[in-house]
């Protein structure tokens, strides 16, 4: 056990000394994830210049979901980005050299190829969050309950995109579909989920617990008349959808044909 | 020394460019899986647009325009914003990533022209895409959808052609720091960040607070999306539709010349490896 995490970092490590070699890449990618998530709170500067909140949520409140959801997507592409390769490496027969690996297939790519870009929605994540977080008052154990939630929204994300990387193993394309319709979900949970229909609020809230880590846990903090037990909804969310998305790799890889290039 | 072939003629360079037309369309239509994928990504962003507008118009229904314009405004702005999504960037910053567009370069064509006419073959696809979205449209909000008179479509039409142009000018203004960078992602996500704000293609920019307004009108952006359906939509008429035309044609020369200047630049230090 201990062999293996030392054998992940290292592979981490390496992947990530790689990609610090073209800075400019650095520089440009950190820019342009910060002008991405600029451009989402300009949306919500118009919106809320007209209307003074949102479903009862008031700018500050929302801009907390925003620098939660900034926070999951910066910590998940910079440590398990790689998934997104998944759908061409089938196409193209890559995935061969990973599978004679005597290593966990899943846990080897999901970390061997960190993307720059996160740094950038990373740090957004961060200083949206912190700065809602101080608008909002919130007592000492926010600032130590939220990263933790973080981290379980990342897992959560990943997660979900294992399982949409999944099913192209069945569904053979080149193109990533799936992932990108993750990833819109995601988006789609920056705002309140109430403001959405009652089965988009379940999908949200069940299928693909992306509210588990920031809707749900910023509700409580809010006083939206939520129990206190919800605190332990979002780490069980996330470990339950990580493993039920394991399952569905170890299914994939049933499925999976090489080219026999 | 003399030149290695004769150079073109008008006629000719015409069946030159026309060919490439006709291949690039082809070529467009051979990706339709992963147009239709971008569609339907596109269509689940605007939905969340739209149930956020929703939302607003239910706190708030006296605001500068009904909601049922506001949803016809943006089922337009995502028909016009899908008819001019162009692959140049992503091309473009290929070709100088892998040094083929040394191959392009010693193409007896207009690089920027030639680049220009794939841009349009990408328009008569993703437009027909469009089509299909405006057609959906139609079915809910029935005749809300058309504009007011003939006169508005037609200048909507020559509006929509010049935010094409202006579209493709910022494209290929943007793409040149790929010649600098190598770096496609970056060029692309940044032009795409400030389309998504100053281009109106999530609010009309008459709902910007001042301080943002000022800023798109400064900007072409607003001229690919919001100038176009204001005109369709008839609330830009007469006086304020020539001049917003005539802002448009600017920015396309504007635009184009300086692409032309910032690539003359850029080729000085392009190296392409060997091998």
């Amino acid at each position: 056990m201990r062999e293996n995490i030392k054998l992940y970092l290292t592979a981490f490590n390496t992947a990530l000394q790689a990609k610090f070699e073209y800075r400019v890449d650095f520089f440009v990618g950190v820019l342009t994830s910060c002008m991405l998530q600029l451009s989402s709170l300009f949306f919500l500067w118009v919106v809320f210049h007209q209307t003074p909140s949102i479903n009862g949520w008031m700018p500050d409140q929302v801009i907390l979901l925003f620098g939660m959801t900034a926070a999951a997507l910066g910590l998940s592409e910079l440590f398990f980005n790689h998934i997104w390769f998944v759908p061409s490496y089938i196409v193209q027969g890559d995935l061969d050299r990973l599978l004679t690996y005597p290593v966990n297939s899943l846990y080897f790519l999901l970390i061997t190829r960190p993307e720059l870009h996160a740094f950038g929605n990373l740090a957004t994540g961060t200083l949206l969050t912190s700065y809602a977080l101080i608008h909002l008052n919130a007592p000492w154990y926010a600032w130590v309950f939220f990263p933790l939630f973080a981290v379980s929204g990342c897992l959560v994300y990943t997660a979900a995109l294992v399982i949409a990387a999944s099913l192209s193993f069945k569904f053979v394309g080149p193109t990533s579909i799936n992932l990108f319709v993750t990833n819109i979900l995601l988006n789609a949970t920056r705002y309140p989920l109430s403001i959405y229909p009652q089965v988009v609020q379940i999908v949200l809230l069940v299928l693909v617990p992306y509210g588990a880590f920031h809707y749900l846990p910023a509700s409580l903090l809010l006083g939206k008349e939520l129990n206190l037990w919800i605190i332990l909804v979002t780490p069980l969310a996330a470990l339950f959808f990580f493993w039920e998305a394991g399952w569905f790799w170890r299914w994939g890889l049933n499925q999976y044909e090489s080219t026999g290039s | 020394m003399r030149p290695l072939q004769p150079p073109l003629t008008l006629l000719s360079s015409f069946q030159s460019y026309a060919s490439y037309f006709v291949r690039c369309l082809k070529a467009s239509f051979a990706y339709r899986a992963a147009t239709i994928t971008n569609l339907l990504t596109a269509a689940v962003s605007y939905s969340i647009t739209i149930m956020i507008w929703r939302q607003v118009y239910s706190q708030n229904p006296n605001l500068l325009i009904s909601s049922d314009q506001m949803y016809v405004y943006l089922l337009l702005a995502g028909c016009v914003n899908y008819a001019m999504i162009m692959n140049i960037e992503f091309r473009i910053s290929q070709r100088i990533r892998n040094g083929l567009v040394a191959t392009d370069l010693l193409k007896p064509v207009d690089f920027q022209i030639a680049q220009g006419i794939q841009a349009i073959s990408d328009g008569f696809f993703n437009g027909s895409m469009g089509i299909m979205v405006f057609l959906c449209g139609f079915f809910v909000f029935g005749t809300r959808m058309l504009p007011p008179d003939f006169p508005c479509f037609c200048l909507f039409m020559i509006s929509f052609l010049l935010g094409f142009t202006v579209m493709y000018g910022v494209c290929f203004v943007f793409v040149q720091g790929a010649f600098y960078t190598y770096s496609g992602y970056g060029i692309m996500a940044s032009r795409n960040a400030l389309q998504l704000t100053f281009s109106g293609v999530s609010a009309p920019l008459a709902f910007y607070p001042p301080l943002l307004k000022t800023i798109a009108d400064w900007l072409p952006f607003k001229h690919i999306i919001y100038s176009p359906i204001s005109i369709y939509m008839g609330w830009a008429k007469n006086a304020d539709a020539y001049q917003l035309i005539l802002q448009q044609a600017c920015w396309a020369v504007f635009l184009f010349v300086l692409g032309k200047l910032i690539m003359k630049h850029a080729l000085k230090q392009l190296e392409v490896q060997g091998g």
